[in-house]
């Protein structure tokens, strides 16, 4: 009885567990191959996550670009150097912003959608019916998602990367005007260089491959009808926003924390 | 009384030894030797012989105080069973588990099976032979683990204890690979037909044929329309199932457990949520399918029309454990009490409503 306020701490770490698990499963049998006797369920995955998701992604990650040429227009401004606008709109759009930007779209559009999809099929004995069909179901409903989404979402990353860019531009250069093109993209593209985008690329990774899991683990664990697969939809969200900062979080600390790699004095 | 306390005290603590505690400490001698031979304590000996006396636990079960299960655990103490009071003796009083002949080879033999959800236990002690190329029926009250059966002989569930043989396989035993193997010999027909919901009626039903035949589409074309026809839904092939009636639903299930012409079909409660007429189709379907196709089927319902319409075999399930099972014009006319009292749908007898 003493050990009650235990057990909140011990139902996480067995769910984590179990989450790491349904991992391991799902990550052996998208490396093993074993994913490719699903190839086109995977494509179609793929062709959903393409469909579906990009113009929500690049329509955030626009927003987020402005708000980081806002700010460095205006900080760098302030501090009487308004042509290094895009020192701050460099780092703060390859950095941080986007990859968060990218992060929360993935849980809110991808990982929520998985959940629910994965869940009703759960309580409606779908997945069951597959089992029974003889058709692996973590193979087919979760490794072909992991699938679809490393097939994917590196290109629709990169191409997000650039929609941030533009947006930063547009509010620096165009609207508020304290400094010219030429000045801008200078000290803009001074300010990062290829392995940077990679880093950024990784960490946005990193976070899809954490939100996809943890959709498919929530949605095929799901149980206790229609309600239960709300809670899970629930969980999974406060789960996935909660990665994507320690990602994030991690990704800047080991990569930009020890050489933040600025040319600044030589 | 202040002056009086310490009196007291000091002959309680001084107490007179009795003679022979005394010589009994003289007889233990030295501090060291008492000590070896306490280490020298040997536990399972101990355990062996029991406790002298048990102090603060409740008292072991007498046999016939409690009923025990075959493993050991206590009802009421270790687990429960749905519909049996903590207090029953002996709930399987009725339970003969007579297995009248059903002049076959046995195609699924379930043995001994065991299967608990935390402290309920749903199957206690299950044995169980169905016949090849007939349609067996196993029928009981709700709630006595009929779907858990049925989920343990396709392998979604592994027992506790006991085993399930199918075709000479130990299901249980068999690893995933192996497992998924056996399962294309399966069709399973889901209580709400488990239509995959994000295809069309047609995808449904072609949805085995993609996945585990090396079929063209031409080919795979006939066998659905055939198939879909054949359970009366030629028209609807390309209706989302949301847009089809329950009953509905459940024949393009029927079609999709079909497809690959499997050797042992099985069906969950395929009458409810149905009305009679519709009922009575369905019925007709799987009696005439069968009498087309053969192998193993497996229907599990609680209801009587459809056991007097379909069933060559009936096993009457209750408690976890089979009562009786048989031919079914025998089990109709059994003389226990509730299989009596359940295939005559009688309110007296074993069974009530609690």
């Amino acid at each position: 009885m003493g050990s009650a306020w235990l057990t909140v701490p011990r139902d996480w770490i067995e769910s984590l567990g179990e989450i790491t698990r349904f991992s391991g499963m799902v990550l052996g049998q998208v490396f093993s191959g074993r994913v490719f006797r699903y190839f086109g369920e995977a494509l179609s995955q793929a062709g959903i996550l393409i469909l579906g998701s990009t113009a929500v992604i690049f329509g955030l990650v626009f927003t987020i670009g402005l708000t980081c040429g806002v700010e460095g227009a205006f900080f760098n401004r302030s501090v009487g150097a308004p042509a290094y606008a895009g020192v701050f709109a460099a780092w703060c759009n390859l950095r941080e912003a986007i990859p968060y930007a990218f992060g929360y779209m993935l849980s809110a559009k991808v990982g929520t959608g998985i959940v629910a999809e994965l869940g009703a099929m759960r309580i409606s004995d779908e997945i069951d019916a597959l089992e029974v069909m003889g058709v692996p179901p973590v193979t087919f409903l979760a490794a072909t998602r992991m699938l679809g989404a490393f097939m994917t979402l590196p290109f629709m990353y990169i191409a997000a990367i650039g929609v941030g860019y533009i947006a930063s531009y547009i509010v620096v250069v165009e609207q508020i005007g304290d400094v010219s093109a030429g000045g801008y993209l200078l000290i803009f593209w001074m300010f990062q260089n290829p392995p940077d985008v990679m880093f950024s690329l990784l960490k946005a990774m990193a976070m899809a491959v954490v939100i996809v899991l943890v959709g498919c683990y929530y949605g095929y664990t799901a149980s206790g009808g229609p309600v239960g697969v709300g809670t899970a939809t629930a969980k999974s969200m406060v789960l996935n926003i909660v990665m994507v900062h320690i990602i994030g979080m991690l990704g800047t600390l080991v990569i930009w924390g020890a050489n933040p790699r600025a040319p600044i004095g030589g | 009384m202040d002056g009086e306390r310490p009196e007291e005290t000091g002959e309680q603590a001084q107490p007179e030894l009795a003679p022979e505690i005394e010589a009994a400490l003289d007889d233990l001698g030295p501090a060291e030797e008492v000590a070896t031979e306490i280490e020298e304590y040997d536990e399972t000996a101990a355990a062996e012989a029991g406790p002298d006396i048990v102090v603060g636990t409740e008292p072991a079960p007498a046999n016939g105080d409690q009923f025990v299960a075959s493993d050991g655990a206590v009802l009421g103490q270790d687990f429960v069973i749905p519909g049996v009071g903590p207090d029953d003796v002996d709930p399987y009083r009725w339970h003969t588990g007579i297995k009248r002949d059903h002049g076959g080879t046995n195609a699924i033999e379930v043995i001994d099976l065991v299967k608990q959800f935390g402290r309920t236990r749903i199957l206690n002690g299950l044995n169980l032979g169905l016949p090849d190329d007939q349609i067996s029926m196993v029928l009981g009250p709700s709630g006595t683990g009929k779907s858990v059966l049925i989920k343990h002989i396709v392998g979604l569930l592994y027992p506790d204890s006991g085993d399930v043989i199918v075709k000479g396989e130990s299901i249980p035993a068999l690893s995933d690979d192996e497992l998924f193997e056996i399962r294309k010999k399966f069709g399973l027909l889901f209580q709400d037909g488990a239509l995959f919901g994000s295809m069309n009626i047609y995808d449904n039903v072609a949805f085995p044929l993609r996945q585990h035949t090396d079929k063209g589409e031409d080919e795979i074309e006939s066998i659905v329309t055939r198939r879909l026809r054949e359970v009366g839904l030629g028209e609807a092939h390309f209706k989302m199932p949301n847009e089809l009636s329950g009953g509905m639903r459940k024949r393009a299930g029927f079609a999709r457990a079909l497809v690959l012409d499997p050797e042992i079909v099985m069906f969950d409660e395929p009458d409810s949520g149905l009305d009679p007429v519709r009922t009575a189709l369905l019925c007709e379907l799987i009696k005439e399918v069968h009498a087309e196709s053969g192998g193993c089927y497996l229907v599990i319902s609680h209801d009587l029309g459809t056991a007097r319409r379909i069933a060559d075999f009936i096993a009457v399930l209750w408690k976890g454990r089979i009562v009786e099972s048989g031919p079914k014009e025998e089990l109709f006319e059994s003389e226990n009490e509730f299989v009596h009292q359940f295939l005559g749908a009688d309110v007296t007898g074993p069974l009530a409503m609690d």
